[in-house]
């Protein structure tokens, strides 16, 4: 059995798979399918100050190997949270990683206050390419980047911020320096791809919103390309995601430089996915006589 | 909730388009009329399992039917007896018909295959079931819906049974009929417009609805699959559906 757990800003995981935003919903419905004090950490439901209906149905299509979505940050306010999620994620002793998004400058800085010192990190979605306001706004300009960083970085003394950066940009690098030199404490990506599926009997998109974010195992060699141009720019640490589906995909996001990793659109095909990817990467480890998991991240090294 | 490996047990074609499959479970599950399971499509490149509510349990045996409609249905259709597929079971609430007595039933295309679970699992209970079939090529099952006290069939286009669909031949025998409670599922615009007759004519008769809807995890945490409430607010069809009151939901 390797030592798998890893410290990100400060804050110790027993392993560094956390559950992504948006497919976990507050870990309560995945816990009655295996014990979620098992995972690294859990990233919420993105989450905004007041509660939102978010969009209508269809809200998921299917692609070879993806899928995509536009739930359009259905979520119940922050408060709702406080109140009935906060106890339950704390009593399974996972890291709490609270993923929120405001509408605008003032929401992300009275949101990211709400939540300081309540939380185990907070994660910024600068990104979410399913709702009209906010979101995706923010996230595309490095300007806008450092900024929404900054204002939300000044509500949050206690507690680390981690800015979940979209993959539908020009430039990594320049997006993740932004978010470092707004204050972020972590980075993580890659947010999903925005995406279309058509129905051709109807000739319409099958996602009411017309788009949706691609995700799934057939993102994973995008997303590992664009962690690797992260970690390479910012001296901060990155949480890497993108269709990790096995122990094999996370080392492989470690080894490009992620000192943790997410997992999302692999829950739904296989409920027991995180589990099963910590127990694939500590036997990988174990053959490879790796006591520590820390020490392959950042460990690629590129052909001549 | 179960997360299991089933065996195919058979997988036939038994009307136009429509597969009955079943599943040899390695244990025995309780599944109520009304709910349903998630299954693998048996191709690794489609990472969402799809949901199917369940027609028959008996022992270790799941029976569901499905209409081949996209390629997950032909991956589903191209399996064999003997190949595996990962089952989770059973999800959702299913319908609660204790204190009822004359149940009136109506189904429409796929929607139907799910109320023959209710009928059969409840023998106390006299079932006038309206099944609603595009055309004769489509009827199936007819041995199974003949467990009901009364079966009324329909086409649309009057090539097997009456002409029309379930719930005009429903409301036909309303009257007479007088039920104690209304069970349904079917496809959106059939559940829409049972719920606006059953407004217009002052329906007083419980009614539940089951619906579907395009699934991420099945269990109710990712918020894909939602409905409107009449409430204000959205329900989740998977976990706090799919069977409503008709009178909650906005159809």
């Amino acid at each position: 059995m390797s030592d798998l757990s890893v410290e990100i800003c400060g804050v110790r995981l027993k392993n560094p798979v956390i559950a992504a935003s948006g497919t976990f919903g507050f870990g309560r419905e995945y816990n009655e399918i295996y014990d979620i004090s098992k995972i690294g950490g859990v990233s919420t439901k993105g989450m905004t100050l007041l509660p939102r209906e978010g969009n209508p149905v269809p809200r998921i299509a299917e692609g070879r190997s993806v899928i995509l979505n536009a739930v359009g940050l259905q979520n119940p306010g922050v408060e709702h949270f406080i109140k009935y999620d906060l106890g339950f994620l704390k009593s399974k002793g996972v890291a709490i990683i609270a993923n929120v998004a405001g509408k605008t400058l003032d929401e992300y800085g009275e949101i990211c206050a709400k939540l300081n010192g309540l939380v185990d990190m907070v994660e910024l979605n600068i990104s979410c390419p399913n709702v009209k306001a906010g979101g995706m706004a923010f996230g595309i300009k490095p300007e806008s980047i450092k900024e929404v960083t900054r204002v939300s970085k000044s509500g949050l003394t206690k507690t680390p911020l981690i800015v979940k950066l979209s993959p539908n940009v020009e430039s990594i690098p320049v997006n993740a320096q932004a978010a470092q030199s707004g204050g972020a404490d972590c980075i993580s990506l890659i947010n999903t791809l925005t995406g279309m599926a058509i129905d051709i009997e109807k000739r319409r998109p099958i996602i009411a919103n017309n788009t949706g974010g691609v995700s799934g195992a057939g993102i994973k060699p995008i997303a590992l390309r664009m962690v690797y141009e992260a970690a390479h720019s910012v001296e901060i640490p990155v949480i890497g995601m993108g269709g990790i589906t096995s122990g094999a995909d996370a080392i492989e996001f470690m080894m490009a430089g992620a000192c943790a990793v997410q997992v999302g659109t692999a829950n739904f095909t296989d409920l027991n996915a995180m589990p099963r990817i910590i127990d694939e990467m500590n036997v990988w480890l174990d053959r490879h006589g790796i006591s520590r998991v820390n020490e392959i991240v950042n460990t690629l090294k590129l052909n001549g | 909730m179960k997360d299991l490996t089933a065996t195919i047990k058979e997988n036939k074609l038994i009307a136009e388009n429509i597969y009955e499959l079943t599943l040899t479970l390695p244990q025995k599950t309780e599944v109520k009329g009304g709910q349903f399971v998630n299954i693998s499509t048996g191709d690794s490149s489609q990472l969402l399992r799809r949901p199917f509510g369940v027609m028959k349990a008996e022992g270790n045996d799941i029976t569901l039917c499905y209409q081949v409609k996209g390629s997950g249905t032909q991956n589903l259709a191209d399996m064999k007896v003997g190949q595996t597929l990962e089952i989770l079971l059973p999800l959702g609430n299913g319908f609660d018909l204790s204190g009822f007595k004359k149940v009136a039933v109506l189904g429409g295309g796929v929607g139907i295959f799910p109320l023959i679970a209710t009928i059969r699992a409840n023998p106390a209970i006299d079932f006038y079931t309206y099944a609603g079939f595009r055309n004769s090529a489509a009827v199936c099952l007819l041995d199974e819906l003949k467990k009901s006290k009364r079966l009324t069939v329909t086409t649309d286009d009057g090539s097997y049974g009456c002409k029309g669909n379930a719930v005009q031949a429903y409301l036909a025998d309303a009257a007479e009929l007088n039920p104690d409670c209304i069970i349904a599922c079917g496809p959106p615009v059939m559940l829409k417009i049972l719920k606006q007759r059953l407004e217009e004519c002052g329906n007083k008769i419980p009614c539940f609805v089951s619906l579907e809807e395009r699934m991420g995890c099945g269990i109710g945490a990712c918020l894909v699959c939602v409905c409107k409430t009449t409430a204000g607010g959205n329900a989740r069809v998977c976990k706090d559906g799919p069977v409503f009151d008709i009178n909650k939901v906005e159809l």
